[in-house]
C-alpha cells in the first residue's frame, strides 16, 4: 500500500488536541477494502490458482481477495477458514490484469485469521509456527548435522512428525550441510575482493546457509570473478514462510532486522542480491506491502535477484559467450519458480544459459511445482501439493534431461521428490561456466 | 546496461503474440514484454473477423465482402483486406488442428452460452460440431453449479433465434465436486486427469461418471453440447472420450470469463512463441521510455521490476497493450490517455459525450484508441507519427467498435501481423 | 354501495407501504397501488441515512426530536434493515466553532446522545478521515436499507390481508360529484408479478377512502380531481462508491450545504447530496458537475474518495411541501416536516387525503398519524401497533447470530445473506439443492434469488432491490444473465429475455454517471461480454429479419 492511500498523522499544524495514534496499523488490522476498487471480476486470478484447480475446498483468489474484502466490514471478525488453503504462490498477483493487490489481501486476511480465530494451542498452529520459523530450529540441526540428518531420516521421527505435528511423512527432510555458508565465509576470511564501485550485499536466506551452501559459494565465486566486493550482513529469515502461515508478528520481527541490516549495507554503497527467488520476492514486494519501517522502500528498490543483477549491470551474455561447462552439466529441465515469475524473471535463466556451449536447457512450462514453501509439508496438503506438481513432473520427464534446474529451494525439493532428479541452481551453472570446476577453489 | 533485442513487443495478447511471431519470421530477434495476463481469458476463444458492418448490417455471410466498404481510419481500412487474409493464413498455420473454419470465406454461426448465435470466421475444434448452421438436433447439458449456462433456456433461445434444428437442454449435477463454488479450472482438471470420483454407483472416473450422468438424458440427438469446461491440456482427448462413451459428437459452447477456450488459445500462442525463439518476459510493466536526442525515435523503454528500473532497448517497438479492458487505454474524469507513450487518443472533453443512453447503442467509448497511419504508426493530434519506430496493434487502436462489429480477434490478428512484419523487416536489418 | 376495498393507498414508497401495513394491522381492508416497483419513487433514491436527528438539531428541533424517537423504534422493529453505524459531525479547520457548539447544544436539547471526539479520536474511529480534521460530534446515526424496509412493510401488509399491486399506474380518480370513491389504474405490460390482472388492461378500484401517498407526484394525482397540491420537488444527487471507505456516517459539521454526507450502505458508501428545485419529478437534468461536486467536496473530509472508484450515481426527488403563501425561495429552507391535506376540509372534496413532505426516518410515525385520521374518517376504533410489532425478518433478531450455521456458505457470504434476510435466513437458505453464488460482488446465492422471484415474479429489478444482486462493482455485467437464468423455466424464454434486457438497461442508466477509470474499464468489459461473447446486441431472436442459416459455414468435416 502506498503512502498516498494510508493517511499519516505527521505534523498537523496548530492542532492543539493532537494525540499521536498509530495510523499505519499492524498488518492484521489493515483495511484493504479500497484495493477491491480495481477488480472488474474477470476471474483471471482464479484460472491461475494452482490450488483451486485441484481442490474445490479452496474458493480461489478472487473470493479470498477482492470479494471477501469488499464484503467485509470493519467490525467483522470472521475470515473464512479457507484462506489457510492458499499456498502463497502469488501467481494471482501477477495474473490480475487490473492490478488488484491480491497477495497483500491474502497475507493480511491470513494474518487476521491466525491472530483472531486460530486456537493457539492447536496442533495446526504449533505445527505452522514450527514450519514458519525454520530458521530458529536450523542452527540446532546445523550444530550436529550428521546426528540430525540421521534422526530426521528415521522412520520413527517421520511417524512422529506426521502423527504429532501433521507434517507429512512422505517427504524426506532436507539434509543439513556439515558446514554452513556463513561458517565457510568466515573461515575463508570474508570478502576476497575490495571494490568501492562494485559492491553487493548477499542475502543468502536460510536454505543456502544451512542446507545448500554450495549455492552461496557459487554466488561468491561468480561475483568475485566479475570484480565485485561482497558483504554478508547479519540477517534473519526473509519472512516468506511466516507470511504463508499468517505469522505476521514473527515476520515483522525478522523484517525489522533485515531492513535495518540491509539498509546499512545500502548506505555503504551496496546493492542487495538474493539467490533464492522467494527471498527477493519478499524483500521487494511483501515488505513494502505489509510493513512501514524506516528504509523498507529503499531495501525494496535496491534488491535484485542475483542473476538479474548481473544481467543488467554486466555484459553477461558477452562473458558467457563461448564458455563451456564440465560433463556434470549438460541437459537441464528448468522450472521457473512462481516467485521468480512474479518478478518477471521467468524467461531469464533460459536466455542466460543459451550462449554457454554444450548446455541444453528445456523450460518445463509455467505450472506451479505445488510445494509452495511450507504448504506441501503439511500432511493435509501433501496430496494436493503432488497433484499440482503432476504437470511439472510430467514435463520434466518428457524433457531430455537428467538434471533439474531452478532458483527456489522448496521447488527444488519438490522436483527431486517427484522425479528423483538431482536439482541444481542457475548460479552453480554460471559458476561452472565463468569460474570453472568448484574443486579448484577449496579455500 | 540495457537488455537488447531487434524488436520489442509490449503486450502479450492476441495482437502482441501475433506481432512477435510475425517479426520473428522476418528473422529479427524479438522480445515480448507483458505485464499482467492478457484479456484472452476474458474472451470466447473464437476468431471473429467481421460479423456486422459498423452500420449494423448482418450477420454477414462473407466478411471479406464488407471489408472494402469500411470507413477511413478503421483498422481494417488501414491495413487493407489482403493483409487480413494473410494474417488469417498466418494464424491458420500456427493453430493447425486446434481451429476450424479455414475451408471457406463464409462465417460460421456459433451458439453462445446465452443461447444466441454469433458470426465468426475461425472457431476452436471443440466448438466445430456445434455450429448453428449444421441442422442436426442438439442436446445441451448444463450443470447445477455453473449458473452462467442454463441449458434448457439456451436451447429455447436457439429455437427462438430460428436455428434449423430441434434443441433441448438439461441440467445435471457435475460428478466429483464437493463444493458449489468450484472454479472452471477445477472442472477441467477433473476431466483432464480423469480423476477418480465417487458417485452413487460407486468409485469411477470423472469422464465415465459424466458420460453416465448424461446418457439417460440423451434421446435421438446426435450431438451434445457442454459449457466450455471440457479439459484444458487434454481437451481433445476429453471430448473424444465423452463422445465415444455417449456415441454422439460432443462440442463446447463458449462461455464468458474465465474462458477455457481463451486459455487454450493463449497456450497455443505461447508455445508458438517459444518455438519461434521469441524471448518472453512476463509480470513486469513498461513504465516509461527515453528518446536519444531525436525526439521522434524511441531509444529505450524502462521496465519496472518491483522498483528496480531495467532499460530494454530495441530498434523497433510494437505497442499491443489492449484497450480499456486491457488497460492499454486509461481514463480519468477529464481525459482518456495511453499510459506508456502518452500517444494521442481522440475523445470529447466532456465525459457525458463518451456514451449514449442505450446500453447497446453506438457507444463512443467503445471506439477509444489510437489513430494510426497505414504503417500502423500512432498519429499525434496533427496527424503526424508520434514516433518513427513505434507501431500499434490490436485493441489499443481506435476507430472501431469490436463488440458491435464482432471484429476483435480479426483486428488483433491483422494489425499484429502487419505491425510485426514491418517491425521485423526494419528491425532485423 | 359496495366498494372493492375500505382504504386505497396510492404510492408504494415508504409512506404508502407504512400506511398499508398500519391499517391492515388495525384490521382494515387495504389495497395499495404503485405505478412501478415498490420504492421506485423517492424511497429507492435516498442516501440510506437513518437520522439520529443530528442534522436538524440546529435548524429544525421538532424534526430532530421526532427523528431520534423514530430512530429508536426502527432499531427495534426493523433490526434487519438497519445497521447501527453511528455517525460523526466532523469539523474541518475552516468550519465555524460557533456552529459546532450550536450543533452540540442542539443535540442535547433534542435528546440526541452526543459526544465530542478530538481529531485524533475521530481518525481512530475512521482512519480515512482527513488528517487535519479538527474534531467531531458522535451521534447515533445509522444506515437503513430503504428497499428492504419498504418491502418488509408491504409483505407484512399482505400478511394482514392487504392487496399490493405494483406496475399499476393511476390514470384517473373516480368521482361522484365532490366525492372521490376510487381510481382507475392501468396494469403495465412490463415484466412483473401479476396475480390480479393482465398486462395492458385497466381496472377500476373503488374504496371507502383514498390516501394519496405519492410524494413528489402528489400534485399530479390531485390535478386529476382539479385539486391543487403545491408540492415543490427538489432533486438531490447521490454517488455510490465501490467500497465502504468509512463504516460510520460522516456529516460535515457546518450549516446547510451541498455534498456534506457520506453514508456507509451495505457494501458501498453513498455520497450526498444536493438540493435543487425541479419542475417535473420525472424529467430533470442529471449532470456531471453534480457528481464531480460530491467527489471534490467530500474529499475534503475523506481524501481517499478523490481517487476511489464510483460505480454509479442516481438522483432522487424530495416531496417538499409548504403551505400556500410561505414563499420560501431556497429549497434547503423548506421544512422537512410532513403535511396531511384533508381535501374535504381544504377543498370541499371528500373521500381523499394527500400526504406530502416528511422524511424517510419518520415514515412510521407519519403512517400512524395518517392511519389515525383515516380511522377517524371511517369511524373505526383501532389502535396502532406498528411501533411494537417487528417487521417480517426482524423477529427474534437477538437469536439470529447464535444457533444458526452458515448454510454451507463461506464466511462473508453467509454473514451478508443473514443480514439481508434477518430471521427469514433459515427458511430461505436451508436447501438440499446446489446453491452457488449468483452475484459475486454482493454474495447473493441462488436460494436468495429464487426466494425473491417467488415474492416479485419475473421483474428482475424487483429481485434486485430485494437481494442486492447486480448492485456491486460489475453493475450486473457478470450476473444479470445468471439472475435471468433463474427465472427459467417458471417463465418462458421470451419473458426471461425481456427481463434481462430491462435489468441490464437499468444498470447502465446509473453506471453512465461513473464512466471513467475503473468503471469505464468495467463498462467496456460488460459491453464486450454481452455484445461480443453473447451477441446480445444483435440477437437474431430479438431482431426482425430471419437469418439464412444455410448460407453460413456448416462445418468443414
Amino acid at each position: 500500500m502506498s503512502d498516498a492511500e494510508q493517511p499519516t498523522d505527521d505534523g498537523v499544524p496548530g492542532d492543539d488536541e493532537f494525540e499521536p495514534i498509530q495510523v499505519f496499523p499492524e498488518a492484521e488490522d489493515m483495511d484493504l477494502r479500497p484495493g477491491a476498487d480495481d477488480c472488474y471480476k474477470c476471474s483471471t486470478c482464479d484460472t491461475n490458482c494452482p490450488v483451486a484447480e485441484v481442490d474445490d475446498e479452496f474458493p480461489g483468489p478472487k473470493f479470498q481477495g477482492p470479494e471477501q474484502w469488499r464484503l467485509k466490514r470493519q467490525d467483522d471478525q470472521d475470515i473464512d477458514d479457507s484462506v489457510m488453503k492458499c499456498s502463497n504462490c502469488m501467481r494471482c498477483d501477477s495474473a490480475c490484469p487490473s492490478d488488484v493487490p491480491l497477495s497483500q489481501m491474502h497475507n493480511t486476511a491470513r494474518g487476521e485469521y491466525v491472530e483472531e480465530q486460530m486456537d493457539k494451542f492447536s496442533r495446526e498452529y504449533v505445527r505452522n509456527r514450527i514450519l514458519a520459523n525454520y530458521r530458529r530450529l536450523a542452527p540446532l540441526g546445523s550444530m550436529f548435522p550428521r546426528t540430525t540428518n540421521f534422526v530426521m531420516g528415521l522412520s520413527a521421527t517421520q511417524w512422529l512428525g506426521e502423527k504429532v505435528l501433521g507434517i507429512t511423512g512422505e517427504r524426506e527432510f532436507p539434509e543439513f550441510a556439515t558446514e554452513t555458508f556463513r561458517e565457510w565465509w568466515t573461515k575463508r576470511g570474508g570478502a576476497q575482493v575490495q571494490n568501492e564501485d562494485k559492491r553487493i550485499a548477499y542475502f543468502h536466506g536460510c536454505y543456502s546457509n544451512y542446507n545448500t551452501p554450495e549455492v552461496g559459494k557459487a554466488l561468491v565465486r561468480v561475483y568475485e570473478e566479475l570484480g565485485y566486493e561482497i558483504m554478508v550482513p547479519d540477517q534473519h529469515c526473509s519472512g516468506t514462510p511466516m507470511f504463508a502461515n499468517g505469522m505476521l508478528e514473527d515476520a515483522r520481527r525478522s523484517a525489522e532486522t533485515n531492513v535495518r541490516e540491509l539498509g546499512a549495507a545500502i548506505e555503504d554503497g551496496a546493492d542487495i542480491v538474493a539467490s533464492c527467488s522467494s527471498c527477493s520476492m519478499s524483500l521487494r514486494q511483501e515488505y513494502p506491502e505489509l510493513f512501514d519501517f524506516e528504509g523498507t522502500e529503499a531495501v525494496a528498490a535496491n534488491t535484485w535477484d542475483a542473476v538479474e543483477y548481473l544481467r543488467v549491470h554486466e555484459d553477461l551474455e558477452g562473458e558467457l559467450e563461448g564458455t563451456s561447462v564440465g560433463d556434470e552439466f549438460e541437459n537441464f529441465a528448468y522450472h521457473a519458480p512462481c516467485h521468480a515469475r512474479n518478478q518477471g524473471l521467468d524467461g531469464q535463466t533460459m536466455e542466460v544459459l543459451a550462449p554457454i556451449d554444450g548446455v541444453e536447457a528445456r523450460d518445463v512450462g509455467d505450472s506451479c511445482s505445488g510445494i509452495s514453501g511450507t504448504y506441501g509439508w503439511k500432511a493435509e496438503n501433501y496430496e494436493t501439493s503432488m497433484k499440482i506438481g503432476d504437470e511439472m513432473f510430467d514435463h520434466m520427464e518428457e524433457a531430455d534431461a537428467e538434471t533439474g534446474l531452478t532458483e527456489c529451494p522448496t521447488c527444488s525439493m519438490q522436483m527431486e521428490h517427484g522425479t528423483g532428479y538431482e536439482i541444481t541452481h542457475t548460479l552453480e551453472v554460471l559458476e561452472a561456466a565463468l569460474v570453472g570446476s568448484t574443486e579448484a577453489d577449496s579455500q | 546496461m540495457a537488455i537488447e533485442d531487434d524488436v520489442l513487443v509490449i503486450g502479450g495478447g492476441l495482437a502482441g503474440a501475433t506481432a512477435a511471431l510475425a517479426a520473428a519470421e522476418e528473422g529479427a530477434q524479438v522480445r515480448l514484454v507483458s505485464y499482467k495476463q492478457s484479456t484472452l481469458r476474458h474472451a470466447s476463444g473464437l476468431i471473429d473477423v467481421l460479423g456486422y458492418t459498423p452500420a449494423g448490417e448482418g450477420p454477414l455471410v462473407d466478411p471479406f465482402d464488407a471489408l472494402e466498404g469500411l470507413p477511413d481510419g478503421h483498422p481494417y481500412e488501414r491495413v487493407g483486406s489482403e493483409a487480413v487474409r494473410e494474417a488469417l493464413e498466418f494464424f491458420d498455420d500456427i493453430a493447425g488442428d486446434a481451429y476450424d473454419g479455414a475451408h471457406t470465406d463464409a462465417n460460421a454461426l456459433v451458439p453462445t452460452h446465452g443461447g444466441t448465435v454469433k458470426p465468426t470466421a475461425r472457431y476452436p475444434a471443440s466448438t466445430a460440431e456445434g455450429l448453428a448452421s449444421d441442422d442436426r438436433d442438439t442436446l445441451l447439458v448444463g450443470f447445477e453449479t455453473l449458473p452462467d449456462f442454463e441449458a434448457p433456456l439456451a436451447a429455447a433461445h436457439l429455437e427462438a433465434a430460428g436455428a434449423p434444428f430441434a434443441a433441448r437442454g438439461v441440467t445435471v449435477r457435475f460428478p466429483g465436486l464437493v463444493r458449489d463454488d468450484a472454479k472452471v479450472t477445477r472442472y477441467a482438471h477433473l476431466l483432464d486427469h480423469d480423476e477418480a470420483v465417487t458417485t452413487a454407483a460407486g468409485e469411477t472416473t470423472a469422464r465415465d461418471a459424466l458420460a453416465e450422468t448424461v446418457r439417460g438424458h440423451l434421446e435421438d440427438e446426435t450431438r451434445v453440447g457442454f459449457p466450455a469446461i471440457l479439459g484444458d491440456d487434454h481437451a481433445a482427448e476429453v471430448r473424444a472420450d465423452l463422445g465415444d462413451r455417449l456415441g454422439v459428437d460432443v462440442f463446447e459452447v463458449p462461455m464468458g470469463p474465465p474462458s477455457l477456450p481463451g486459455m487454450r488459445l493463449e497456450d497455443l500462442l505461447y508455445d508458438a512463441l517459444q518455438e519461434a525463439g521469441v524471448r518472453v518476459t512476463t509480470g513486469v510493466p513498461v513504465v516509461d521510455y527515453e528518446t536519444d536526442g531525436d525526439a521522434t525515435r524511441i531509444d529505450r523503454v524502462v521496465v519496472d521490476r518491483h522498483g528496480a528500473e531495467v532499460p530494454h532497448r530495441a530498434d523497433q517497438y510494437v505497442l499491443a497493450t489492449g484497450g480499456l479492458v486491457g488497460k492499454g487505454v486509461e481514463s480519468e474524469r477529464e481525459r482518456v490517455f495511453e499510459p506508456i507513450f502518452d500517444c494521442h487518443v481522440p475523445h470529447a472533453s466532456d465525459r457525458y459525450e463518451w456514451f449514449v443512453d442505450d446500453v447497446f447503442g453506438d457507444q463512443p467509448y467503445a471506439r477509444f484508441g489510437l489513430p494510426v497511419d497505414r504503417e500502423l504508426r500512432p498519429l499525434d493530434a496533427g496527424d503526424e507519427p508520434e514516433f518513427s519506430n513505434l507501431r500499434a496493434a490490436g485493441a489499443v487502436l481506435g476507430g472501431y467498435d469490436f463488440a458491435a462489429e464482432k471484429s476483435g480477434s480479426g483486428v488483433s490478428l491483422a494489425t499484429g501481423y502487419v505491425a510485426g512484419r514491418r517491425a521485423g523487416a526494419e528491425g532485423g536489418e | 354501495m359496495v366498494r372493492d376495498t375500505e382504504v386505497l393507498v396510492l404510492g408504494g414508497g415508504s409512506t404508502g407501504c407504512g400506511i398499508a401495513r398500519d391499517l391492515a394491522m388495525r384490521g382494515l381492508e387495504v389495497t395499495l397501488v404503485e405505478r412501478g416497483n415498490l420504492t421506485d419513487g423517492t424511497t429507492g433514491r435516498m442516501h440510506g441515512l437513518l437520522h439520529s436527528g443530528g442534522r436538524y438539531a440546529v435548524s429544525d428541533q421538532a424534526s430532530a426530536t421526532e427523528c431520534i424517537e423514530e430512530n429508536e423504534v426502527l432499531r427495534d422493529i426493523a433490526g434487519h434493515c438497519v445497521e447501527e453505524t453511528g455517525g460523526l459531525f466532523v469539523q474541518r479547520p475552516e468550519d465555524s466553532d460557533e456552529y459546532f457548539r450550536e450543533k452540540l447544544e442542539g443535540c442535547r436539547e433534542c435528546g440526541i446522545p452526543a459526544r465530542v471526539l478530538s481529531g485524533a479520536e475521530a481518525r481512530e474511529v475512521e482512519p480515512y478521515l482527513a488528517e487535519d480534521v479538527k474534531r467531531a460530534i458522535e451521534v447515533p446515526d445509522g444506515a437503513v436499507d430503504p428497499f428492504r424496509l419498504c418491502v418488509a412493510n408491504a409483505l407484512d401488509a399482505e400478511n394482514h390481508g392487504a392487496r399490493v399491486e405494483t406496475h399499476a399506474e393511476v390514470i384517473d380518480l373516480l368521482r361522484d360529484g365532490d366525492d372521490i370513491y376510487g381510481v382507475e389504474v392501468r396494469h403495465e405490460s412490463g415484466p412483473g408479478k401479476r396475480t390480479h390482472a393482465t398486462p395492458g388492461t385497466t381496472e377500476e378500484i373503488t374504496a371507502e377512502y383514498v390516501v394519496n401517498a405519492t410524494g413528489a407526484w402528489a400534485g399530479r394525482i390531485g390535478a386529476m380531481a382539479d385539486l391543487e397540491v403545491e408540492v415543490r420537488p427538489s432533486k438531490g444527487v447521490m454517488t455510490i462508491m465501490n467500497v465502504r471507505q468509512v463504516d460510520t456516517v460522516i456529516n460535515r459539521c457546518r450549516p446547510k450545504g451541498d455534498a456534506d454526507i457520506v453514508v456507509p450502505h451495505e457494501t458501498t458508501a453513498i455520497l450526498g447530496t444536493t438540493d435543487e428545485e425541479v419542475s417535473d419529478p420525472d424529467d430533470y437534468p442529471e449532470e456531471g458537475w453534480e457528481v464531480d461536486q460530491m467527489i471534490d467536496t467530500l474529499s475534503e473530509l475523506v481524501p481517499i474518495l478523490e481517487e476511489a472508484r464510483t460505480i454509479r450515481s442516481f438522483w432522487g426527488v424530495r416531496p417538499l411541501y409548504e403551505p400556500p403563501g410561505t414563499g420560501t425561495q431556497d429549497p434547503t429552507d423548506i421544512t422537512r416536516d410532513f403535511f396531511l391535506l384533508d381535501h374535504a376540509d381544504r377543498d370541499g372534496v371528500s373521500g381523499m387525503s394527500s400526504i406530502v413532505g416528511g422524511k424517510f426516518t419518520t415514515y412510521r410515525a407519519m403512517a400512524e398519524e395518517i392511519s389515525d385520521h383515516v380511522c377517524e374518517k371511517l369511524g373505526v376504533n383501532a389502535a396502532c401497533a406498528t411501533a411494537d410489532e417487528p417487521l417480517p425478518g426482524s423477529e427474534n433478531m437477538e437469536t439470529l447470530e447464535e444457533g444458526m450455521d452458515d448454510f454451507g456458505l463461506r464466511s462473508p457470504v453467509a454473514r451478508r445473506s443473514k443480514q439481508r434476510l434477518g430471521s427469514r435466513a433459515s427458511e430461505v437458505l436451508e436447501t438440499d439443492e446446489a446453491n452457488p453464488v449468483i452475484c459475486q460482488c454482493e454474495g447473493v446465492t441462488r436460494a436468495e434469488i429464487r426466494d425473491a422471484v417467488s415474492q416479485s415474479g419475473s421483474d428482475l429489478n424487483a429481485v434486485r432491490i430485494r437481494t442486492r444482486a447486480s448492485m456491486g462493482n460489475c453493475q450486473g455485467g457478470f450476473c444479470c444473465q445468471n439472475m435471468a437464468n433463474e427465472l427459467h423455466p417458471t417463465y418462458d424464454e421470451e419473458t426471461v429475455r425481456a427481463s434481462l434486457d430491462e435489468l441490464f438497461q437499468e444498470r447502465w442508466k446509473g453506471e453512465r454517471h461513473a464512466l471513467w477509470g475503473e468503471q469505464l474499464s468495467q463498462a467496456m468489459l460488460n459491453y464486450a461480454l454481452h455484445a461480443t461473447t453473447m451477441n446480445r446486441d444483435r440477437d437474431p431472436a430479438s431482431t426482425e429479419a430471419a437469418v439464412d442459416f444455410a448460407a453460413f459455414d456448416g462445418g468443414g468435416r
